[in-house]
């Protein structure tokens, strides 16, 4: 088995924590370092994870790697994705792609040149559940999709994630994305216009928090996606996505993280609920490994990445305009 | 003791009667439909005289309030009618398909002196009143974001199948949607803005609306209905309201205190059920409080202006599914 020399630039997404720890998993991984500018942060997380701390992603981006995992802030997804393209190294970048559609296309140009794979981090391909709705879907069990609802609801994130100028935006950025992608993929069809309400209503950290999407597909399918940061603090589990696929034969129904146990945590004076299955980080990393590996197409793409970015400054627009934006 | 005719004997004629049954402080005397079995059957429920023309009920029978439960194009000609003879009117809802008729009996009600009302009965469901109630308390803080489910099997039951005719039955958008437009508007306030989607007309017998109200409050609402569920789905109705300082939910299927599983060789069924006393119901809860309304000459809690307002909004949700553009109000 040829050894795979993979790096992991920043853990200021703390997504950086479950892909390491899955990439450990497999032995023909080499973790040959993190690079991260908070230098106690990295620190740490190299000693958790044996091995090397860079400061500076660039030295780290020497190291003849043959993958980089970039957990940085989203507007450096851009800077960082074009430097290890530049290095002919394999790319998985956290979502949103980008903080704009310029450096978006800016990454996948730069992966082009390069001849290297830039793979966006869409973990919810990968969920167990997800994947089985989609093979019901695909196996015409419910006819032709005519309508999907679904609900992206989590907590509010602190950090960097509050700060326009380096997330890109509020819940609207964070969460549209996901639902945008899974529709897509469900539908195979691209998006014809995005309407959105959202707006600073739930948390006042001056970012948008609340958000309701309307998504026309060429395809005639409406679908709408609620990228809320609605759940509050005691809020019994982090992230909720939810989806209702109506077709001409059947509904579907997926709660993605339904499968938890329910705690009542007395100690702490809370209920919590306990997930026990696959999140789809599992997958989302054996993925990127076996694209280091054979620089396979991975299953999902930087295309994916900026059509689902699209709908996300699309949403942003038709906010600030209070009229449905045509994609197509 | 008000004296009562009830005009229509089907879904909601049936319902409306039952409730009857446990109100003291009215007498039904008179019921009416087209479909003499029909008649009969709630008759004889009520104790009452059975019509198959309302002409004829109007010659022969004596009461002093119509309870109009036909197909929604019906309702104006009817209910403007019987306010022409005199009589109080309760309506089921929609109030009407559009704002001219709607406007009409607003009118001749007030011309003519009688209590008119419309059957927004879901402000008289316990769970939702209940969740005004915390949320009147502050428990969720301000409410931001609203959404609101009512999901159903195609109504294929219906009298020469009206439903399915949105020329009569104006679809999901305003025959179903505008239950919960209605409980928003009352609670939560004015709506400014509304963007929708629809199925469209290429799948008869699969209707679905989808909304996103903007209020005047700043808040948001996603409101869902549909007629697009597979055959022998349970009518499931949800809301999920988020506040400043918290999250209220409820949901029918999940929240169901009595779920009764039958099942033979060939096929299971799965039926849900959510007793409640006659005190509860409901549809005598609104009836109870359009009597009251009625013998004490005061405003019935669910005021002709607030039914024309959820219409307004039905109507401006189906104009933009129509037209693809944002409708403000």
């Amino acid at each position: 088995m040829k050894e795979l020399r993979i790096g992991v630039v920043s853990f200021e997404h703390m997504h950086a924590q479950s892909y390491t720890q899955e990439l450990v998993k497999y032995p023909e991984v080499t973790l040959v370092g993190i690079a991260d500018e908070n230098e106690k942060r990295g620190k740490e997380m190299a000693a958790t994870f044996k091995t090397n701390y860079y400061q500076g992603y660039e030295s780290l981006l020497e190291q003849q790697l043959d993958g980089v995992v970039i957990c940085t802030n989203n507007r450096d997804h851009a800077k960082v994705s074009i430097a290890a393209a530049k290095k002919g190294i394999h790319i998985l970048v956290e979502k949103p792609f980008a903080t704009t559609i310029a450096d978006a296309h800016a990454m996948l140009e730069a992966a082009r040149e390069a001849n290297v794979q830039i793979m966006n981090a869409f973990p919810m391909r990968f969920n167990p559940n997800v994947i089985a709705a989609k093979k019901k879907i695909d196996a015409g069990l419910i006819g032709e999709v005519l309508t999907i609802t679904s609900i992206n609801h989590g907590k509010i994130p602190g950090g960097w994630f509050i700060d326009p100028a380096l997330s890109g935006g509020g819940a609207v950025m964070d969460h549209t994305v996901h639902l945008g992608d899974l529709i897509r993929w469900f539908t195979g069809s691209e998006i014809k216009s995005v309407f959105c309400e959202s707006g600073e209503l739930l948390h006042h950290k001056g970012i948008d928090d609340t958000g309701l999407v309307m998504i026309e597909l060429n395809n005639g399918v409406s679908a709408t996606i609620d990228c809320s940061w609605a759940h509050h603090t005691n809020y019994p589990i982090w992230a909720q996505v939810d989806m209702q696929i109506i077709g001409t034969k059947g509904v579907i129904e997926l709660k993605a993280f339904a499968q938890v146990l329910h705690l009542d945590d007395q100690a702490n004076q809370r209920f919590e609920d306990i997930g026990w299955n696959e999140t789809g980080d599992e997958g989302l990393i054996k993925e990127f490994v076996q694209v280091c590996a054979t620089a396979k197409t991975p299953l999902v793409t930087g295309l994916d990445g900026l059509r689902a970015l699209e709908i996300a400054l699309a949403s942003y627009e038709s906010s600030r305009t209070n009229e449905a934006v045509s994609l197509s | 003791m008000l004296r009562i005719a009830l005009l229509g004997c089907g879904t909601m004629g049936s319902t409306h009667a039952h409730a009857y049954t446990s109100l003291g402080e009215a007498k039904v005397v008179a019921v009416c439909d087209i479909r003499l079995e029909k008649a009969e059957a709630l008759a004889s429920l009520l104790g009452c005289v059975a019509y198959t023309s309302y002409e004829a009920m109007k010659e022969k029978a004596d009461y002093e309030v119509l309870d109009v439960c036909l197909p929604t194009y019906l309702h104006c000609r009817y209910a403007t009618d019987a306010m022409q003879d005199g009589k109080h009117v309760f309506c089921e809802k929609p109030i009407a398909l559009n704002l001219e008729d709607a406007d009409l009996m607003v009118e001749t009600a007030k011309e003519y002196g009688v209590t008119f009302s419309v059957g927004h009965v879901l402000r008289f469901f316990p769970q939702y009143q209940a969740a005004v109630a915390q949320i009147k308390a502050g428990r969720i803080g301000t409410p931001a974001l609203l959404r609101t489910t009512r999901n159903q099997a195609f109504p294929g039951w219906s009298w020469e199948n009206w439903y399915q005719d949105s020329t009569k039955s104006g679809g999901p958008e305003v025959d179903l949607a505008i239950h919960d437009y209605d409980w928003l508007l009352y609670n939560f306030g004015s709506v400014k803005r509304v963007y929708a989607k629809n199925l469209g007309t290429g799948h008869p017998k699969q209707m679905h609306t989808l909304a996103i109200l903007r209020f005047a409050s700043g808040a948001m609402a996603h409101v869902e209905a549909s007629w697009a569920l597979p055959k022998g789905i349970e009518f499931r109705t949800t809301f999920e309201l988020v506040g400043t300082d918290g999250q209220l939910c409820y949901d029918s299927s999940r929240d169901c205190p009595l779920k009764t599983q039958l099942g033979s060789d060939e096929e299971a069924s799965l039926f849900y059920d959510n007793p409640l006393s006659d005190e509860m119901n409901p549809y005598r809860a609104e009836l109870k409080a359009f009597l009251h309304a009625v013998e004490h000459k005061t405003e019935p809690v669910v005021t002709a202006a607030e039914a024309i307002a959820a219409l307004q909004v039905a109507l401006a949700a189906k104009e933009s599914a129509h037209s693809g553009k944002v409708v403000h109000l």
